[in-house]
């Protein structure tokens, strides 16, 4: 009988020791995907523009799987707004959980992240080498000496026409060689006149024509330091304003309100020329229909500018590694592709037409095929021409910021506000606002 | 195979005890097991209901609020004037058309605010074929195939209504995209009810998750479906875009009918489906659990298992231990009760085990002892009697042969054969002398020969002398001592009856010994027998000649009785030549 008990308390015991284990499962396991130290072979990307920006990854994701076939790059897309405000959500919560270990950055934005949050972003000093790159891309990139991003597209502007528009309104592309804007201007009524085509696109909302005259003509919204607005005394801003204006005065503009609305509007033939960066290239060309239709002049200059130049940046954007898991292998990624592959920017140029800032690359063939879309020129050769005339801005901090301000200030000013008093009053309010 | 059989047989009480406790301990633990597993899992689905249909509730709260921030911002477009103009005006000149569209993006701007928590995108399109997107990644299609697409369609069948549709590039027949879930809205002209526009606000099937992806787990799934049964939002992604018809049914009737939950089996799985209706969306909220994944994280099936068998296996070893114990000392004792016939009732039982085994046992050896006392005694007293029956025939002179015997002396008187007489009379004196003492006595082979002699001399006076009688006796044989009148009876039988036939013959005695054994053998030459086999004489019909009472018959029982089994007599006899009686005795001497 004593045995007997002993084999039930045993038992007993048994069942307590086994029913306690069997919650304790779960959880732990929803780690994220690259939480396991620097030398994660899983990295995630964000861009945006599966035209341009993705396609160019999914190329340099090819040239490094070559030599590294365990790496799994993650490319995800978002549009711009968003991988700012998701950047900028996660920067301020001063968490890196959910932020991918490389993000595209366009230049004007670049200074706003590498300033206020320097220790988020990894230096890339030791892997590769500012000098390789366009000078005007060192600027935005680097931070406090240290080169943070890896440059990618140029933002190299042109005037992209129509010269069958411009043929039927009595002009050749000679013509517009060495124009000024107010001479662009009237080109395109003369075009609207001819043809009922607008000369130009543009988006009330985006004042990046602005940008591009502004800086043509060397100066930017801020003053060097990168932190003043320099609004009010701003000539080249002031004739910029009166050009706008103008355009619209004259009723040559289509509108636009969003990326898509703008490429439909060449793409469908409604407008007669784009003045905008190089990166509108692979754009233009996917409406093959349009073939020998296009040829690209340099920018007009702002006619009461003495340092304008027919040459001018627009957008461009590079690459920058984020202080996360994973940094050593994102940072290797960017070193091996667009940091240094001649071979991979040739495909980047052939495959999808962008247009990179490595010097070394310009001395590749691709870079001096004519472009049969355009009807032979050699559109590379003239944007690498230009791109050495940019002449070099500080973007500074606030640009869309300043933006924001003067598209109030340009309807005030469209709707009859004297000009120097519209400047001087987003003057006034962007001192208060950044302060 | 028959020693396995008896073996058994004498088992029969021990399996029978066994087996019920067998099937009783298992009956017991595998039901309460079962009630007990049954129990909590009503406990299980009880707590499971409320819990989940809160978590339902939570679900549908932020859902409705998702909705409450699309429906300020479908209000805020269809007041906006600006909007409306940017949507509903012609072609003019570039300043005019520059200032629609910056006041209709502000206006946008601030109506995005709305819904700036959460990822969506608004897309407007307008009857005079301007159009807005705030995100132009969600749609592929291009603007005059989202007037022409399904969404727009069943839109303005009902203008004034939003309403939530399903949207996969895939069913649009491009390739690739994800699943969306759209809210169109027409947008129309109150007073005059014309329609001047469509509204979309796209999210991502993957964004609408988040409300309820954090509730979900392993087994516990949400879906979120139509009325036609499409699932349009589930955790579980290979089931977005699958039609079930069940599922939707069964939310209906659950929501209908006011039911906690239901058990049902979807997809295949035995699941306990939680719905809940989303009438601002008029979709169907599902919550549905795996029973067996659910079931599983409560009760360790095996650890269950294990443990009820380790408890039989347990109780059952204990229960053979102890009911082998009662059994075998029980079965030992029938088994030597069954057999308490054989060997003389001399089974005695070991007096061991339990207590009441213990006092059967002393109860049932008692018995066997008195018994045997009785037995005893019984077979004495049947000795006795037989002994003094024997006696009584013994002293029963035949009073026939007395008369014949004394006739024959008178006539021997009267011949003149004195001597003869007196010869006569003395062998009768000498005879009648041996005979009538005790009955028990054993005499001498000798004074057995003499006696003889005494009644063959009667009989050869009576009868004449044509048969003639040897006697040979082994020296050694003299003094051997025999019962009285053990041979005289045999000698009596030859004369009288193996003669009948034959005239005269002669009857052989003989006498020896073989080892401790006797032998006396009467052998005549008289007529014989046929039939000889059961080692008796036929009796003789008349008493007449006999001299005693004791026939050839009693020897033979008279010696077994006197000396036991392996003496008596035999007798063999050929017709025509004779018969052979042959009488074993222990020799004994003084």
């Amino acid at each position: 009988m004593k045995k007997a008990w002993t084999l039930l308390l045993a038992g007993m015991l048994m069942l307590t020791a086994c029913s306690s284990n069997s919650s304790n499962q779960e959880g732990s396991s929803n780690a994220g995907g690259s939480d396991t130290g620097a030398a994660a072979k899983e990295i995630s990307i964000w861009a945006w523009d599966p035209s341009f920006n993705i396609a160019a990854l999914e190329i340099a994701k090819a040239a490094y799987a070559d030599d590294n076939p365990d790496a799994k790059i993650n490319v995800i897309e978002y549009a711009q707004n968003d991988v700012i405000q998701k950047m900028n959500t996660g920067l301020n919560s001063g968490t890196t959980k959910g932020l991918p270990n490389i993000v595209l950055i366009e230049d004007y934005r670049a200074q706003s992240f590498l300033q206020a949050y320097p220790d988020m972003f990894v230096d890339l000093s030791t892997h590769i080498n500012a000098g390789d790159f366009a000078e005007y891309k060192i600027g935005p990139t680097s931070h406090d000496g240290k080169q943070y991003g890896v440059p990618f597209d140029s933002g190299v502007t042109g005037l992209y026409v129509r010269t069958d528009y411009l043929e039927q309104a009595g002009y050749t592309l000679e013509d517009l060689q060495d124009i000024t804007w107010n001479e662009y201007i009237e080109i395109g009524k003369a075009v609207k006149e001819k043809t009922g085509k607008n000369m130009i696109s543009l988006d009330p909302n985006d004042l990046g024509i602005l940008r591009m005259m502004a800086q043509s003509a060397g100066s930017w919204v801020l003053k060097e330091d990168g932190t003043t607005p320099n609004l009010a005394d701003n000539a080249a801003l002031k004739e910029a304003f009166e050009v706008y204006k103008a355009m619209m005065e004259n009723n040559i503009v289509r509108m636009h309100s969003d990326w898509s609305q703008f490429v439909a509007g060449f793409n469908s033939g409604e407008v007669a020329s784009v003045p905008t960066g190089n990166w509108i290239t692979p754009s233009i060309k996917a409406e093959a229909s349009q073939a020998g239709k296009w040829a690209i002049a340099p920018l007009p200059v702002l006619a009461n500018q003495p340092d304008s130049v027919h040459a001018s940046n627009l957008g461009g954007s590079s690459w920058y590694v984020l202080n996360v898991p994973g940094s050593e292998t994102a940072a290797d990624f960017l070193a091996k592709t667009f940091g240094s592959d001649v071979e991979m920017y040739q495909k980047l140029l052939t495959d999808i037409g962008a247009l990179g800032t490595l010097k070394e690359a310009a001395a590749g063939t691709a870079y001096e095929k004519s472009d049969e879309f355009f009807s032979g020129q050699n559109i590379v050769a003239d944007f690498a021409k230009w791109t050495e005339q940019i002449p070099n801005v500080n973007y500074g901090m606030h640009t869309y910021a300043i933006e924001d301000i003067l598209i109030v200030e340009m309807q005030n000013y469209l709707n009859g506000k004297d000009l120097d008093k519209a400047l001087a009053d987003a003057q006034a309010q962007a001192e208060a606002q950044l302060k | 195979m028959r020693r396995f059989w008896n073996a058994f047989k004498y088992q029969r009480l021990f399996t029978k005890i066994f087996l019920v406790m067998v099937i009783s301990i298992i009956a017991v633990s595998a039901l309460t097991s079962l009630t007990t597993i049954r129990m909590s899992e009503r406990l299980f689905m009880k707590t499971f209901s409320i819990t989940n249909s809160k978590v339902l509730y939570q679900i549908k709260t932020s859902i409705e609020s998702f909705n409450y921030s699309i429906v300020t911002a479908a209000n805020n477009i269809l007041q906006s004037g600006s909007i409306k103009s940017f949507l509903t005006e012609g072609e003019s000149d570039s300043l005019t058309v520059a200032k629609t569209y910056y006041s209709m993006n502000q206006q946008m701007k601030r109506i995005q605010s709305n819904v700036d928590a959460y990822e969506v995108g608004i897309t407007l399109v307008g009857m005079n074929g301007r159009n807005y997107a705030t995100d132009r990644t969600y749609f592929t299609l291009s603007t005059e195939e989202l007037k022409h697409h399904r969404l727009t369609l069943t839109t303005l069948l009902e203008p004034k209504r939003l309403m939530y549709q399903y949207y996969n590039e895939k069913s649009a027949g491009g390739e690739g995209g994800e699943p969306l879930l759209v809210a169109t809205k027409a947008l129309m002209e109150r007073t005059t009810g014309g329609i001047y526009g469509t509204m979309y606000v796209t999210i991502r099937e993957r964004e609408f998750k988040q409300f309820y992806t954090n509730f979900t787990s392993e087994g516990n799934d949400v879906l979120i479906l139509n009325r036609d049964g499409i699932i349009l939002s589930s955790n579980r992604e290979e089931l977005i875009g699958q039609t079930s018809e069940e599922l939707v049914r069964h939310a209906e009737e659950i929501n209908d009918t006011g039911l906690d939950y239901r058990q049902a089996k979807v997809f295949g799985n035995d699941s306990i489906l939680v719905a809940d209706y989303l009438p601002s969306y008029d979709f169907y909220l599902v919550n549905m659990i795996d029973k067996n994944i659910a079931l599983n994280q409560i009760f360790d099936i095996k650890t269950i298992v294990l443990i009820c068998v380790m408890i039989v296996s347990a109780a059952l070893i204990i229960v053979f231990l102890i009911s082998r114990q009662i059994t075998k000392s029980l079965t030992l004792f029938v088994r030597r009760m069954s057999n308490v016939t054989k060997h003389d009732f001399g089974n005695y039982m070991n007096v061991t085990g339990s207590y009441e085994i213990r006092e059967l046992g002393k109860a049932y050896n008692y018995m066997l002892d008195e018994l045997h006392a009785y037995i005893d005694r019984l077979v004495e007293t049947q000795r006795h009697q037989r002994n003094a029956e024997l006696a009584a025939l013994q002293r029963q002179i035949n009073p026939h042969f007395l008369y014949n015997t004394l006739a024959s002396v008178k006539m021997l008187v009267q011949q003149g054969s004195k001597e003869k007489a007196a010869e006569t009379i003395n062998a009768l004196i000498s005879l009648l002398q041996n005979t009538i003492s005790n009955v028990s006595e054993t005499i001498t082979v000798e004074e057995e020969l003499a006696n003889l002699k005494n009644y063959v001399f009667i009989n050869h006076v009576r009868y004449g002398g044509r048969i003639r009688v040897d006697y040979f006796v082994m020296p050694d044989c003299m003094q051997a001592r025999v019962p009285k009148l053990i041979i005289q009876p045999f000698i009596e039988n030859a004369f009288f009856h193996a003669f009948n036939k034959k005239e005269e013959g002669f009857i052989h005695v003989l006498i020896s010994s073989e080892g401790h054994t006797l032998i006396c053998e009467v052998v005549d030459n008289g007529d014989g027998m046929e039939g000889v086999s059961d080692n008796t004489l036929p009796n003789p019909k008349s008493k007449r000649q006999l001299f005693t009472g004791i026939g050839v018959i009693n020897v033979h029982e008279r010696i077994k009785l006197l000396y036991g089994e392996e003496y008596g007599v035999t007798i063999s006899s050929q017709p025509g030549e004779g018969t052979k009686v042959r009488v074993r005795l222990p020799k004994e001497t003084d």
